[in-house]
């Protein structure tokens, strides 16, 4: 008798324990299911997005892209199914990650504007007012004597993409001698033309011709 | 038996209160705000969106994908490493 008590005390215990188990565990809640066939183009653009860097790059839009589509996977389980509220959902993760991945395309890394270094059209040469704002950048430069630097030139639409992009390799290489000839070390930088590829202002008018010829810093590291 | 239970009991309301079974989720959302202030990572910013979706489940009444969301939220937050 007292032995079947036992028994019956024990598996009491294990009842209890196994109920307050399942309890815990039914609290927790699962994300969604992601992996549906309506999520699909979401789920492409995002990866995309995510291989081309968008995570460093990007990433509030990259967040924004995969909080939707776990939004939009959660709503599609829903049983009240709101097709139109879905569909905004799916098209906003899509989006955004097409967002993302273009950005993270363009690269990500810190660009020191240097304004006010622009040239004449068609020239390499560094102007006295270009040669003040380089002196300043080199006292930036000289404190952080560890970080990399790629001096990235731009010219406007005038003349051929090749005679462009030759301008270019010509005027970072020229910014480039400056900075070494005040002290920044040469193995710290690198020279790079992008022609007109990269434009900031409109090649439609004379001002914007003139932001468009211009040199950036870009930090590598 | 009486004692067994009541230490399960005690037990299992540690347990519930480790989990942040009886913080809300928007004290959880605004924990992880607050947490990740002038964070802009990845899993910050990701953190953050979950969170808010984790607020507005709530207030759909939606409280078991409100805590799928925050807890992934906080996962996320985890990750991001805190503020910066």
């Amino acid at each position: 008798m007292k032995q079947r008590n036992t028994i019956n005390r024990n598996k009491a215990h294990h009842i209890v324990l196994a109920c307050a188990a399942l309890s815990l565990s039914a609290c927790a809640g699962t994300m969604p299911d992601t992996s549906v066939s309506e999520l699909a183009n979401a789920r492409t653009a995002i990866a995309a997005a995510k291989a081309a860097g968008a995570e460093q790059c990007a990433p509030k839009l990259q967040a924004e892209a995969v909080s939707s589509l776990y939004w939009a996977a959660h709503e599609l389980t829903e049983k009240d199914y709101h097709p139109d509220e879905n569909a905004e959902l799916i098209a906003t993760a899509e989006d955004k990650a097409k967002q993302a991945r273009q950005k993270a395309m363009k690269g990500c890394h810190e660009v020191i504007a240097l304004k006010g270094v622009n040239f004449d059209n068609d020239s390499a040469e560094i102007t006295a007012a270009s040669a003040a704002i380089l002196d300043h950048a080199v006292k930036t430069l000289q404190r952080p004597s560890h970080i990399m630097i790629e001096v990235a030139a731009h010219t406007d639409s005038n003349a051929s993409d090749a005679y462009n992009l030759a301008l270019s390799n010509r005027r970072a290489a020229s910014v480039r001698r400056y900075l070494i000839t005040h002290g920044i070390a040469a193995n710290r930088m690198t020279a790079v033309g992008h022609g007109e590829s990269q434009p900031i202002a409109s090649n439609d008018t004379a001002a914007g011709r003139a932001q468009n010829r211009r040199v950036e810093l870009r930090v590598l590291n | 038996m009486k004692f067994t239970l009541f230490l399960f009991t005690l037990l299992a309301c540690s347990w519930t209160a480790n989990a942040g079974v009886f913080t809300s989720t928007e004290e959880r959302a605004d924990a992880l705000n607050a947490q990740l202030k002038g964070n802009n990572s990845y899993h910050a910013y990701l953190a953050r969106e979950l969170a808010t979706i984790a607020v507005v489940e709530k207030g759909q009444y939606d409280s078991r994908v409100a805590k799928a969301f925050i807890q992934r939220a906080e996962e996320e937050a985890a990750q991001a490493g805190g503020a910066k």
